[in-house]
């Protein structure tokens, strides 16, 4: 089942001798519980692909389709609401609120929503991030790691469709860069969940399904596994 | 913001000085307008001292004055009018500020200027002669040169002003021959004279006695060349507000440094790992303040000047006649190096602790990227009740103990200082001669204190269009009374509906309802307790019919009756004489107790377009046989001291509201420029413009409500201190809650906490996601 589709993405900053093509005419699409990385250099545009897919950033021309609905046809109220439980977000220096416990940073999203968190749901993804003993600590108190599995349970409390995790081990070590994608993976198998990951290390894009290149704006698919 | 907030800081403290100069010069020009151009008169004088005093280099113009009848009581009349005879040299018209409005000053001996009444009700113009009534019995025939404007005191007391010159005056007043020494010599000094030195050197030269040389005290204090003057206390307010307008400056400038310095903690680890020393980032700090100055200040001071030139055009547009003196587009060179130099010190004193925090950061915090902008939360919000924008805007208010602290003490400082300060506005209406609902325009009074006047003038007076209301009093003076059991007097009064309505107002204790009805009576609180009377005491009197009215009189004694006291004043319009308590009933009660159905005073206020032609008409009206009071002239002038006043505390409470409005815009401002990154982040995980504006309300709201719980019960007990020791001692006023400035420093509250969300909101609108969290 195809749950994104982009066609014809374009995104172009700046004007005249000035202006940089971010992203040339970009297509590809992803079916449920794929699990996809995206490399490239740095300031090759694959965060700017990721801003616009994740409906952050508005491209110059083309389309975003999710779960049959397309991102950018909406307006900004909706795309927002529409974000906050299609979309789970996961971004190398975490974003938790550091105001808000382990537990409260990981039902955010159904907070904002005014829902009432199913409370088998946060313990099993307590559970599976080894957070359980940590429900009550602040963000402050924990390590990067575990920030990071913090971030990544309120990526997937809301089942969305897609979960988009840019550079999601760029700032911890390679024992917590190993478990996130042990975690990420596991997202991906046990939930169905589909996962686009950006990251500098092929060894971790070693694991995923798929893998793309991006350079210079062009978005080329180096190889499907199986 | 930090620039923003510096601007506002030397704005205000040059408004604050440039305004107290600008109200100085304002005082100045209508001093000289009010009380004349001069700075010493010299009392008795030879014609040799005269002219050793003319002589002197200091002395800039010197000139003759004398008066006789001034307290009409000497038997000068013209038309059977009471008159004033002013002696005087020509330079003392220009002196005193006065025109002649028509015809030339006197020459000669028979010559004279009379003032407009004369003209207007006597029909006279320029030469004519009128014959003046002497104390002897003889008459002296006076030309008439030209005519001046009338004085205060001859509008009030219906009398006549007649000016004439120094030879004339030793004729009609044979008393005060032209050699004898009398009078007085009008004394002007050159500028950038030391006056003092100089009337000192004058008094010894000249071998005067203590007493012989009044001084123009309220012209020499805006001088500044006398020691004990009003010049002096304005600035000594206005420099007690500076000091209160820097501190609430400083605590805004370290705020915004504070939270500018704590966005910025990475780049200062990175100027310690690139080697800089902790003296070296503090002085770092000192120096981009002092650079902010650079602009901030200037551009402070032009704010300042354009606030001023528009306060001043509003308070000259407000009332031409007692702010027109006041300069359009001065420029107070006084304001602005006050301004300037205060502006320097507050942002030295304010970069102190933002630089020494500054100048701690490790060097660690750069290259371990902890180094975020807001406070390490130490509890999780509560998103139990409230929805989690609701519990984040609340827990961001309250995270940090000392912030919330400061934060809620810096709005109350602001509300206790208004609520204090607003009880020292009942203190002005009290001690500073306003027009109060009941002073009249005109009056027209029994000459010889009895009810002659008739009680059917009130009613056909109020039929002209100019007047506005007609009230009359009657009063029976001395009357012999038992009080509680006593023997005493008292001065009985009456009242009629408008008297009572104003009194309703002034009630401090009783009730007025049947004072009103005519079976109990009232009294006016004396200062000190001095009143025999007090509620629920008893007077006994004897019920008479005579017509006088005076009680003392032989009369047709009826029956005695008893009254009770019902109700105190705190104020009452009559001047109490010692030993004899006044007493004010209505009407129909001082009907039945003396049988008077007249008035001894009737009063009429006039409608605004009144003019002098109406006032003519009235005195017509009135007929012959009463004085004629026009106290309008007295009135305006009696205003100006009470529009003086109130223009500085009006002012110092709209800077205090001001004040506490930036507080609270600037201190949100900062907040959330110190989490937008945070706000990004949030955005990005889906949480809507709305929730995030409704998140800052919270913030907002949270300070504010904590703000003005505190300032509010604290600012209320300071405004019973100071209200109670200011006005309910001297006065008797019951404390009462201020409600009027309660709900207007809660709107300055509300809609700067309402402007405080706007920004934001607008800024949250524009935020883009990305830019904003950096590294998606």
């Amino acid at each position: 089942m195809e749950i994104l589709k982009v066609q014809n993405l374009c995104k172009t900053y700046g004007r005249g001798e000035a202006q940089v093509r971010a992203l040339k005419d970009v297509s590809f699409s992803m079916q449920k519980g794929e699990f996809a990385a995206v490399i490239g250099e740095s300031g090759s545009g694959k965060s700017t692909l990721l801003n616009c897919i994740g409906g952050l950033d508005l491209p110059t021309a083309g389309s975003v389709w999710l779960d049959g609905e397309e991102l950018f046809a909406m307006p900004e109220k909706r795309r927002t609401v529409f974000r906050r439980r299609n979309i789970g977000f996961v971004f190398q220096s975490f974003h938790l609120i550091e105001e808000l416990n382990v537990e409260q940073n990981i039902v955010f999203p159904l907070l904002l929503d005014h829902k009432k968190p199913d409370r088998e749901r946060v313990e099993d993804i307590l559970e599976v991030l080894g957070l359980k003993e940590r429900r009550r600590h602040l963000p402050g108190q924990l390590s990067g790691g575990q920030q990071q599995r913090v971030a990544i349970g309120r990526a997937l409390i809301t089942r969305p469709a897609l979960v988009l995790a840019d550079e999601p081990t760029g700032n911890l070590d390679s024992k917590n860069s190993r478990d996130v994608m042990d975690l990420l993976l596991q997202a991906s198998r046990k939930y169905q969940q589909t996962v686009l990951m950006i990251t500098h290390n092929a060894n971790l894009s070693a694991s995923a399904d798929r893998v793309f290149r991006v350079a210079d704006g062009v978005l080329h698919e180096l190889g499907r596994e199986g | 913001m930090t620039r923003v907030c510096i601007v506002l800081a030397v704005a205000l403290v040059s408004v604050l000085f440039g305004m107290a100069d600008m109200a100085v010069v304002s005082q100045k020009l209508q001093a000289i307008k009010n009380d004349g151009n001069w700075h010493v008169a010299f009392r008795n004088l030879s014609r040799e001292q005269e002219a050793v005093l003319a002589a002197r280099p200091e002395v800039e113009q010197t000139a003759w004055y004398d008066v006789v009848n001034y307290r009409l009581d000497q038997g000068y009349r013209i038309g059977g009018t009471e008159t004033v005879i002013c002696g005087m040299e020509e330079a003392f018209l220009e002196i005193m500020s006065c025109q002649i409005e028509e015809g030339r000053f006197p020459e000669e001996e028979n010559e004279a200027i009379l003032t407009k009444g004369a003209r207007t009700r006597l029909g006279l113009k320029t030469g004519d002669t009128v014959a003046l009534a002497l104390p002897d019995g003889k008459s002296a025939e006076l030309t008439v040169s030209g005519f001046a404007g009338d004085t205060a005191m001859l509008t009030d007391k219906d009398a006549f002003g007649v000016f004439v010159n120094r030879g004339a005056f030793g004729r009609l007043s044979p008393g005060k021959p032209e050699e004898s020494p009398d009078g007085m010599i009008y004394t002007r000094f050159v500028p950038r004279c030391s006056i003092q030195r100089a009337i000192a050197d004058i008094q010894t030269q000249l071998g005067l006695e203590e007493g012989q040389a009044p001084q123009n005290a309220r012209l020499l204090g805006l001088m500044g060349q006398s020691s004990d003057n009003f010049i002096q206390g304005l600035y000594l307010v206005a420099a007690v507000l500076a000091v209160l307008v820097i501190v609430a400056g400083i605590l805004m400038i370290t705020g915004s440094l504070n939270s500018n310095i704590a966005q910025r903690t990475g780049f200062f680890g990175m100027l310690r790992c690139l080697g800089a020393t902790p003296g070296q980032v503090r002085r770092f700090v000192l120096l981009e303040a002092l650079d902010w100055c650079k602009m901030a200040v200037p551009a402070g001071l032009l704010l300042s000047v354009v606030v001023v030139w528009a306060l001043c055009t509003f308070l000259r547009v407000l009332n031409p006649v007692w702010f027109g003196e006041m300069p359009a587009f001065g420029v107070s060179l006084g304001g602005i190096c006050a301004g300037a130099v205060l502006g320097v010190v507050t942002v030295l004193l304010a970069a102190q602790s933002p630089a020494k925090k500054a100048a701690r950061v490790s060097p660690l915090t750069a290259v371990s990227g902890n180094a975020g902008g807001v406070h390490a939360a130490k509890c999780a919000a509560s998103t139990g009740i409230f929805g989690v924008e609701t519990a984040l805007g609340v827990h961001h208010a309250r995270g940090s103990r000392k912030n919330f602290w400061l934060m809620t003490g810096s709005f109350a400082f602001t509300i206790i200082l208004f609520l204090s300060f607003s009880a020292s506005i009942d203190f002005m209406n009290h001690a500073v001669t306003a027009l109060k609902p009941y002073t009249p325009d005109l009056s027209v009074v029994s000459p010889d204190n009895t009810c002659s006047v008739p009680a059917g003038l009130a009613a056909e007076l109020s039929q002209n269009p100019a007047v506005k209301r007609a009230y009359g009093r009657r009063f029976a003076y001395n009357v012999p009374v038992l009080l509680d059991g006593q023997e005493g007097y008292v001065n009985l009064i009456s009242y009629e509906t408008h008297q009572f309505a104003w009194a309703k107002d002034m009630l401090v204790e009783g009730e007025l309802e049947s004072v009103e009805n005519g079976s109990a009576v009232m009294i006016g609180y004396a200062y000190a307790g001095g009143n025999l009377l007090k509620p629920g005491s008893v007077i006994s009197l004897q019920r008479t019919g005579n017509a006088s009215g005076d009680m003392n009189a032989e009369g047709d004694a009826l029956d005695a009756v008893e009254i009770g006291v019902a109700a105190v004043l705190s104020e009452c319009p009559f001047d109490r004489v010692e030993g004899v308590e006044t007493v004010i009933c209505s009407e129909a009660l001082f009907e039945r107790l003396t049988g008077q159905t007249d008035y001894t005073v009737l009063d009429v206020q006039l409608n605004r377009s009144a003019t002098d032609q109406d006032v003519e008409q009235i005195r017509q009206m009135a007929g012959d046989g009463f004085l004629f009071s026009d106290k309008r002239q007295k009135n305006r002038e009696g205003q100006s001291a009470w529009y003086s006043y109130a223009v500085f505390l009006y002012g110092f409470l709209a800077v205090i509201a001001l004040i506490a409005g930036f507080n609270i815009v600037n201190s949100i401002a900062m907040s959330v420029s110190a989490r937008i990154r945070q706000y990004g982040a949030m955005r990005a995980v889906g949480m809507e413009n709305g929730q995030l504006v409704r998140m800052v309300a919270a913030e907002a709201l949270t300070y504010a409500c904590a703000g003005v719980a505190a300032g509010g019960i604290v600012g209320l007990w300071l405004h019973h201190f100071v209200f109670t020791y200011m006005v309910t001692v001297r006065w008797g006023d019951a404390w009462y809650l201020p409600v009027r400035y309660i709900v207007i420093i809660l709107s300055v509250v509300a809609v700067s906490v309402f402007l405080a969300i706007i920004g934001p909101a607008r800024r949250i609108r524009r935020m883009s996601i990305v830019d904003t969290i950096g590294d998606c």
